[in-house]
């Protein structure tokens, strides 16, 4: 196994917006940086989504940037497809063993023109799109990437060899092993993120052979531009929906699941994905069963009553159940709060659970840091320094330490790189101290042989 | 490439400040508000900066009407606002002079999100070109 | 600072063929394309003679959108590009950047913008939304033409920072910089520190006393070598620009309060609701003024808690009736009661706490402010400080009976649900009302239990008309922004419609404002609460170090240049200019004869481009904006 040494000052885990924040701001400052990403782009979430509350600037066009930023940056350095295998303390470094997975695609020769793509005959339900649209077993991960080069996914590839004949640059690589990466740092901010609760986690709200229950990320897909299929149709029989359901708390302030938090984000993003199907579909009617309504960032309570002029129906209710019959319609099973829980079946063509988040790994795993009680990163001075985590030098930067929006994210990431220059500056003030220290001593030495 | 129903109306050029008015216009956009296509945004940091001949030049060109939206009182450049303002009334002084309807040029202040005042400039501006047609000199008595 | 006449690198033969332009359409995955036909757009921009290439992209931003230009630029030897797509606010230094990734001249670069201004806004007219986007280009086109090559301004910075403010936020953004080895002069214009959290008894989630929080700020704060500390002091003038700021500050006039206080040496005391006294070096007699000079400026001026109307919710009416903070007040053992919960000198059986006084109003329901304006936006943290201060009430008081009045329980945060969740298991009654229907706090007659009653259509049981009879009323009072209008004129900060700081963009410049070198930290921006306060700090001190930490920032070249050539030295352009030592006339020697010019001091030219519009001979112009490109652009409009 071939064996690559990386010697940084900020080893960044996780190249979503909060990793990427986190490595611009200590890039910027002069840092070398080195940011790891398990996936075969970076972007994280933010990149798959369709617009962005309460602006509704279109995602892509705030992440992209920050993608293409860090990319280019002369201090930066982003490993795609490669996981942390642990991280340890090393004096007064940290040590980290990284497994860079076989991309079966040489990056280097690589020129992202998806020849390959074009003539796999393997069809497989795409990640990037929910699982609504399909993709081939090779393939550039989606439309904005980066990097953009193609990758294999080994478990669906039939070993045709027809890319490896396409492709023009010889870049198709059957036999690339896991390559074992060691990287020396100073510091470490872990941005490892967030990932939505499973659709099928709560029974209640996954019957058996369902098809028009979607989570919250397959709405975006569904309202992204250049989404599965280019418009808003439910996934059983290609109809456009007349009436769409949003079951927010799905999986967020629900003891049953163990998540008894607030995953911060879902109320918004409901709000957010109503507007934008208010503005596809002018017919539909949507319908947002809520516990409350968060909306507490800047302008969005205004944006809440946008919607609400707008027409969207909010109702304080839970949700008890979700059946879908033989036609794949829906019936939604609610207890009215407003009348004093009054229960009633409602009919919809579609229902959009809106899911909490959960941690997207356990860093326990591989690095030594504690976790809270929520499974995410714990904050060792969660008020006035909610980037520390309980061992120095490493740091904790967006949904890792907790659900978060995109603007809390990226202050929190923006946060970490400043504790991790604190910190770093911290190590060379000890590092002069020792050395004048000795030099002192030496100085003395020398003084007292003299005299 | 005229919409067929309807003659169009003479072009409207607006100048909209880099901090205020232009950003201004960006919201009118992002919500999706709906205006007149025969509006035409210039960028630029202070209005201050041309000439009084801008102005004529324009008008001589065909330009129908010109909307010059600006920061207003929260201009962020010092004492230009106040010297624009006394421009804007030597320009109309000699508009008067060479016979061209004043209205045709008009100042307003725009905020970053003045969508409302936006849409209703753009919107006089058109009713007005709509009544009075293409601008050329001594299109009024003096 | 040193004196640089601005020489830009002449234009190779620029003049002598004509530019050669690349025209890149973005498709923006649909929300340009699906009203503009860019094949069109492209097929007609293609016609204009100085149009080399001309394609359209799904994403422009993207890296393949990006390769394009870069690829075109050597290929076809491109002289200047266009790229028409969102806003030039989202990806205009996008593109800058990539041309300068591949060494070219980044100022060679002009932006359409056919989204926000084209597609979106004309949406119903497709015909005419194509249209537009052709002249636009071909405006965009007839500057790219005229432009010139142009380099960015350096400026030493300064290593220091000021920071306005002396809450948490300020503390916070002031000791993370002064840790970068970067000076720091923090100033307060009351004689504390600790700003609003010194309000409190104990913070949530964590329970940890306010006190030992800022004690152990503020102390770090004053043993820091590095920061100097003035209390009692204000900002009255500021001058310059980033990397070279002069903040004058003085004493704030009749402010005696520190006196009675003293000034502790090297000392911190706390004082409960006040925040902590400290050794000042702030200037000591009334009147009394000093410079700071530094690189950059942030503002960390906090917010202070909605005032009731008096007759709101019976407030000002009934001393019964007390704000938030008020409660926490009462429930501190520093407090006036030395902790005990009682009200007129007897112990509260039964409490009302009513949600969203100041917060989520809505217009033509509440009163607005004196600038016409409702307080429209939630304040975030007041559901899970009264949530906090119901499980206190009861903890500490199991009798007392604790009845909340709320739209929608925000405990977003981590740990904050827990707090409702505890609340409802102590017995804490929940009743829920809409604006339109807010909760009467009304007097009862003298045979009643209790001297105060709140009565509210439930929605929560069928809008059933309840009342509960109590003897405290508290309203948890929402967030407005310090009264900083001074610092608002003094800086020409921007302002957003909820009266807060306004940055450049929540997403991709949040701490930042639109004047270069200034930024934002704490609740200054928004309502927060203190862990999101602190992280908005050092996220602007991350901000700052970027600036300070180099030596120098470089500035955007859009500033006033003079043609030597042209300019005869009339002077009429320095009576235009507002900006002290922007602008001279000197005498210099060209090809041995000595003439008098005008000379522009780029660092101290703000580019309002007040000079061009006077000169008779267009000698003096702002790069990047010339008259003759306006022209141009004109012109290019008003064709066909």
């Amino acid at each position: 196994m071939n064996t690559q040494t990386i010697q940084c000052d900020a080893l960044v885990v996780g190249g979503g917006i909060g990793g990427l924040t986190s490595a611009l701001e200590l890039a910027d400052q002069g840092y070398q940086v080195a940011v790891v990403e398990r996936e075969a782009s970076i972007g994280g979430v933010m990149i798959a989504l369709s617009k962005v509350f309460p602006t509704l600037d279109c995602a892509s066009c705030i992440t992209t940037p920050r993608m293409a930023a860090a990319a280019h940056h002369p201090n930066i350095e982003i490993l795609t497809c490669t996981e942390v295998k642990s991280i340890t303390r090393d004096g007064r470094l940290f040590a980290a063993n990284l497994m860079k997975k076989p991309r079966y695609v040489d990056e280097k020769l690589c020129i992202g023109c998806r020849q390959c793509e074009y003539v796999c005959p393997v069809d497989v339900p795409h990640e990037f799109e929910g699982g609504l649209g399909a993709r081939k077993a090779i393939y550039v991960p989606f439309a904005t990437a980066i990097p953009q080069k193609a990758v294999l996914d080994a478990e669906n590839c039939m070993l045709c060899g027809s890319c490896e004949k396409v492709c023009p640059s010889q870049a198709v690589d059957y036999f690339q092993r896991p390559e074992e990466i060691k990287v020396q740092a100073k510091s470490v901010v872990l941005a490892t993120g967030f990932q939505l609760l499973p659709k099928d986690s709560k029974k209640e709200y996954s019957p058996p052979g369902s098809l028009n229950i979607l989570s919250a990320l397959q709405m975006e897909r569904l309202l992204s531009p250049h989404g599965p299929y280019g418009r808003v149709i439910r996934p059983s029989d290609g109809k456009v929906p007349d009436s769409i359901a949003y079951v927010q708390c799905a999986g967020s302030r629900d003891k049953s699941l163990g998540i008894p938090y607030c995953s911060r984000v879902c109320c918004m993003y409901a709000i957010k994905q109503a507007m934008l199907l208010s503005g596809a579909l002018p017919l539909a009617d949507v319908t947002i069963y809520y516990m409350d309504i968060r909306a507490f960032g800047k302008g969005y309570e205004e944006f809440y009553e946008n919607a609400k002029a707008m027409g969207i129906q909010f109702v304080k209710a839970k949700v008890a159940r979700i059946a879908e019959d033989e036609e794949h319609n829906l019936n939604v099973r609610v207890e009215l709060m407003e009348e004093d829980g009054r229960v009633e079946e409602r009919a919809h063509d579609l229902v959009v659970l809106s899911l909490g988040m959960v941690p997207g790994c356990n860093p326990e795993e591989f690095v030594p840091v504690m976790r809270d009680d929520d499974g995410f990163v714990k904050c060792a001075s969660p008020k006035t320094a909610p980037a520390l985590t309980d061992q120095p030098g490493i740091l904790v930067a967006g949904t890792a330490a907790g659900p978060k929006d995109i603007v809390d994210t990226i202050a929190k990431a923006g946060a970490a790189a400043m504790e991790a220059a604190n910190y770093m500056r911290g190590l060379e003030l000890d590092l002069s101290a020792v050395t004048e220290a000795v030099t002192g001593e030496e100085e003395r030495a020398a003084e007292r042989a003299a005299s | 490439m005229t919409t067929a129903a309807e003659p169009a109306n003479a072009k409207i050029v607006i100048l909209a400040t880099v901090a205020c008015a232009y950003p201004g216009a960006d919201t009118v956009g992002q919500a999706h508000l709906s205006y007149p296509a025969n509006t035409y945004v210039l960028r630029i940091p202070a209005p201050v900066m041309l000439p009084e001949s801008f102005y004529f030049r324009t008008l001589e060109k065909g330009i129908g009407g010109i909307i010059v939206m600006s920061c207003g009182e929260e201009c962020p450049y010092e004492g230009a606002y106040h010297r624009f303002a006394a421009r804007l009334d030597r320009v109309a002084v000699r508009m008067k002079k060479e016979g061209y309807d004043r209205r045709r040029i008009k100042l307003s202040a725009i905020c970053t999100v003045c969508t409302k005042a936006f849409l209703k400039e753009v919107n006089e501006m058109n009713d007005l070109l709509k009544e009075i047609g293409p601008p050329r000199k001594g299109e009024v008595a003096n | 600072m040193p004196e640089e006449v601005q020489t830009n690198d002449q234009p190779e033969n620029r003049e002598a063929k004509e530019p050669q332009i690349g025209v890149y359409i973005c498709h923006c995955g649909g929300n340009i394309s699906d009203v503009v036909d860019v094949q069109t757009v492209a097929e007609e921009v293609k016609k204009i003679p100085a149009v080399k290439v001309a394609r359209t992209n799904m994403f422009m931003c993207s890296d393949p959108g990006q390769e394009m230009i870069l690829e075109d630029l050597e290929k076809e030897s491109l002289d200047g590009v266009v790229v028409a797509s969102c806003s030039p606010k989202l990806h205009e230094l996008t593109f800058r950047n990539a041309l300068k990734r591949g060494n070219h001249n980044p100022y060679l670069y002009e932006h359409a913008n056919i989204r926000e201004q084209v597609s979106w806004a004309h949406h119903g007219d497709p015909a005419g939304a194509t249209n537009k986007a052709i002249r636009l280009i071909a405006a965009a086109v007839a500057k790219a033409v005229r432009l010139e090559p142009l380099k960015p301004i350096r400026v030493e910075a300064f290593p220091h920072a000021v920071v306005i403010g002396g809450g948490v936020s300020g503390l916070t953004a002031a000791r993370k910089l002064s840790k970068q080895g970067l000076g720091v002069t923090l100033i307060e214009k009351s004689p504390y520190l600790g700003g609003q959290t010194a309000q409190l008894n104990q913070v949530y989630p964590t329970e940890e006393k306010a006190e030992d929080l800022l004690r152990m700020l503020v102390e770090e704060v004053v043993d820091d070598s590095n920061i100097k500390i003035y209390t009692g002091a204000e900002v009255v003038a500021a001058t310059g620009t980033i990397g070279d700021f002069v903040v004058r500050v003085r004493n704030v006039p009749g402010d005696t309060s520190a006196k009675g206080i003293g000034l502790i040496e090297k000392k911190v005391v706390f004082r409960p609701f006040q925040g902590c006294t400290v050794r000042s070096d702030r200037p000591c007699s009334p009147g009394d003024e000093l410079e700071v000079r530094c690189g950059v400026v942030i503002i960390a001026t906090g917010f202070k808690h909605y005032e009731p109307r008096s007759g709101e919710y019976s407030y000002g009416e009934s001393p019964r009736v007390i704000t938030l903070p008020d409660l926490i007040k009462l429930l501190s053992p520093d407090g006036p009661t030395g902790g005990r919960l009682e009200i007129q000198g007897h112990p509260v059986r039964d409490v009302a706490l009513i949600h969203c006084v100041g917060s989520r109003q809505v217009d033509g329901i509440h009163e607005p402010q004196p600038d016409g304006r409702v307080n429209s936006y939630c304040s975030r943290v007041c559901c899970t400080a009264t949530l906090q201060a119901a499980n206190e009430i009861k903890d500490r008081f199991p009798h007392v009976n604790v009845y909340e009045f709320y739209r929608d329980i925000r405990a977003y945060g981590r740990g904050h649900e827990d707090y409702y969740e505890k609340a409802s298991g102590k017995g804490v009654l929940f009743f829920r009302y809409t604006p339109d229907s807010p909760p009467l706090v009304e007097k009862t007659g003298p045979n009643a239990s209790r001297p105060l009653k709140v009565r509210v259509r439930d929605t929560l049981t069928f809008g059933e008309d309840l009342e509960a009879p109590v003897d405290l009323v508290v309203l948890s009072v929402g967030m407005m922004p310090n009264d900083i209008s001074d610092l608002v004129d003094v800086f020409k900060l921007p302002v957003g419609t909820d009266r807060f700081l306004q940055e450049v963009h929540p997403k991709l410049r949040p701490v930042e404002m639109a004047v270069n070198g200034l930024l934002l930290a704490g609740t200054s921006q928004g309502p927060r609460d203190i862990t999101e306060s602190c992280a908005s700090a050092a996220a602007a001190a991350s901000k700052a170090a970027i600036a300070l930490g180099k030596g120098y920032v470089e500035l955007e070249p859009f500033v006033a240049q003079v043609d030597p050539a042209r300019c005869d030295g009339c002077g009429l352009c320095l009576n235009e200019c507002s900006y002290e030592g922007a602008l001279r006339l000197t005498d210099i020697e060209i090809e041995g004869k000595v003439e008098r010019k005008a000379l522009v001091n780029a660092p101290l030219c703000m580019g309002c481009g007040s000079c061009a519009a006077v000169c008779p001979h267009r000698a003096i112009n702002v790069s990047g904006w010339t008259l003759d490109q306006f022209d141009s652009m004109v012109d290019a409009i008003a064709a066909q």
